[in-house]
């Protein structure tokens, strides 16, 4: 039996005045899941949030969250009570005071956490009465990360959390996601270009460029699977055209070649062996590392 | 919720009109004593030296004529002239902006809500037009009201009967302004546009033929005042041309990407 997904879409395209930010994504967040949604700017991070949660359409392919169909403007309703969101600008009503904005969403949700408002409202120390347009961005972070959290949802869809952030603040931010979801069961969807927040908490990703999937899965699962390979030759490294499967990219510099492998790295080393290096080592790869290769392929 | 933003969001300039319409009303009661001391000498004028046979003519003598009595008095400067000014500016102030419109910067955290476009927009339009009724009618009751003071009376059926004209019209510039939000980051483009587009249509009905049919001649309820009929045809059109261009933006926001 496949296991239940919080998010899924397929061949899911969108097309803006000519520009085509989406072509034919295929995602699938599995329910209880921190999945990290890495992709450089303008990738379409923000436009697969956007057609999640009906802010806008698809021009072909599906999405779909909780199973139901985000294209459906009911659907997208009830998609959205299960959902808290926290936008990439963290953008609120300038006209009203913390604690208004508080009051004008919690009367959205019937299973708004008073508990948690009161716990956040605390540890975040939110000034009450202060129009949310003289807060700073830090702040607004921290008070959007509020008005999602105790939205008791099922989903948090959080685009570019700790976007703008200096480094303590987006610390904060990142533990406080990461404390919610170890006492809530709840799935988390967030992008990011900030790869170490991404590895920091995440325990799935998915790798976007040009508005399609580069790689997805477990972390811990990519991270097993991406190998890199470097060998040391007396000479010149030759040029080697590998022939086992997964081989994502092979650099010579000197005398040095290292092969990045996403199918493991023992029959690469195996292969490279007949070529007669000096030494041969397999090296783990970070999650930076898969990133970059992934997006220097498609380029 | 809902309505409370959208209060919160129009109490600005739903307060500054208002106040000026107060302050005008205020105007045009005691400006009825200068007016009354003119008209014996109007009154006195040799009729030939009044050329009445182009528009303008036509106007002064309509202006004079109605001006003879407190009611026509108060037709002819608040309600055919005043009022409708105000309450075309202001109601299309109150339609621009929008709950959506693309300067709203906080516009996905009101997307990302789980309420329908359809209701987003409903509950806006709604609170912007209850606003626009009391704009409408309240600074007519304080010209009622205030009427005892210079020795007159006003009746406040009069003042009922010309409300519901000028809400009636004025929620027609109301639309126009929330349906060119659709299309313009701010507020001033809608609000210049559909007042341009009132001007216009101002200066048409100076020529009699269209005058006779012009939405002014509705908003000022000319018809109530001359024979006590509300103008239920024009009444209809108005509201239905308000509602149709309520719906396109309705419609117009439901298919927009953000």
């Amino acid at each position: 039996m496949s296991e239940p997904l919080a998010i899924e879409t397929v061949d899911l395209r969108k097309r803006f005045e000519g520009i085509e930010a989406l072509r034919g994504l295929n995602l699938g967040v599995p329910r209880g899941s921190i999945f990290g949604f890495l992709g450089r700017n303008g990738a379409g991070k923000t436009t697969t949030i956007k057609l999640l949660l009906g802010m806008a359409r698809p021009t072909a392919g599906q999405a779909r969250v909780f199973g139901l169909s985000a294209d459906d403007a009911t659907a997208s309703v009830s998609i959205r009570a299960r959902t808290g969101f926290v936008d990439e600008n963290k953008a609120l009503y300038d006209y009203m005071t913390v604690d208004e904005i508080i009051r004008f969403t919690a009367r959205f949700y019937p299973g708004w956490r008073r508990d948690l408002e009161k716990r956040y409202l605390q540890s975040f120390g939110l000034p009450l009465h202060q129009k949310t347009t003289t807060l700073s961005l830090g702040v607004r972070s921290k008070l959007s990360l509020l008005l999602a959290l105790c939205r008791g949802a099922e989903l948090l869809v959080l685009d570019e959390p700790t976007s703008g952030l200096d480094p303590a603040a987006s610390e904060e931010v990142l533990q406080t996601i990461v404390t919610h979801v170890s006492t809530e069961n709840l799935t988390v969807f967030f992008s990011s270009h900030h790869l170490a927040h991404v590895d920091q908490i995440a325990d799935h990703i998915a790798i976007i460029d040009a508005g399609r999937t580069l790689v997805a899965g477990a972390l811990d699962d990519l991270r097993g699977q991406y190998r890199r390979v470097q060998l040391v030759f007396n000479a010149e490294a030759p040029d080697i055209a590998f022939r086992t499967p997964g081989v994502v990219r092979v650099r010579r510099q000197g005398r040095v070649l290292t092969a990045l492998s996403n199918n493991g790295g023992d029959a690469l080393i195996e292969e490279a062996m007949r070529f007669g290096p000096v030494s041969a080592e397999l090296l783990p790869v970070t999650l930076k590392e898969i990133f970059l290769e992934s997006v220097a392929v498609e380029d | 919720m809902l309505w409370h933003k959208a209060w919160l969001e129009t109490r600005g300039r739903f307060l500054a009109g208002l106040a000026l319409s107060l302050i005008v009303g205020f105007g045009v009661i005691y400006d009825f004593r200068a007016t009354e001391r003119l008209l014996p000498i109007v009154r006195n004028m040799d009729p030939s030296a009044l050329d009445t046979s182009g528009p303008l003519g036509a106007a002064i003598k309509e202006g004079l004529a109605a001006q003879q009595s407190f009611r026509g008095f108060v037709w002819w400067q608040w309600y055919r002239q005043n009022l409708t000014y105000l309450v075309v500016i202001f109601g299309a102030l109150l339609g621009a902006g929008g709950l959506l419109a693309k300067s709203e910067s906080a516009t996905l955290f009101t997307l990302s809500l789980p309420v329908s476009r359809s209701r987003l927009i409903g509950t806006r339009a709604f609170v912007g037009l209850a606003e626009l009724l009391v704009l409408a009618i309240v600074p007519s009751l304080w010209v009622a009201l205030l009427s005892p003071s210079i020795g007159q009376s006003y009746s406040v059926v009069d003042v009922l009967a010309h409300g519901l004209c000028m809400f009636v019209v004025g929620s027609v510039f109301f639309s126009l302004a929330a349906l060119l939000s659709n299309e313009y980051a701010d507020v001033w483009r809608p609000v210049l546009i559909a007042c341009v587009i009132a001007a216009a249509i101002g200066m048409l009905e100076y020529v009699p033929e269209i005058g006779r049919f012009g939405i002014f001649h509705v908003m000022n309820g000319e018809r109530y005042y001359r024979s006590a009929a509300l103008p239920w045809i024009g009444l209809l059109l108005n509201g239905g041309i308000a509602v149709a261009l309520l719906r396109t933006a309705a419609v117009n926001l439901a298919r927009r990407d953000f």
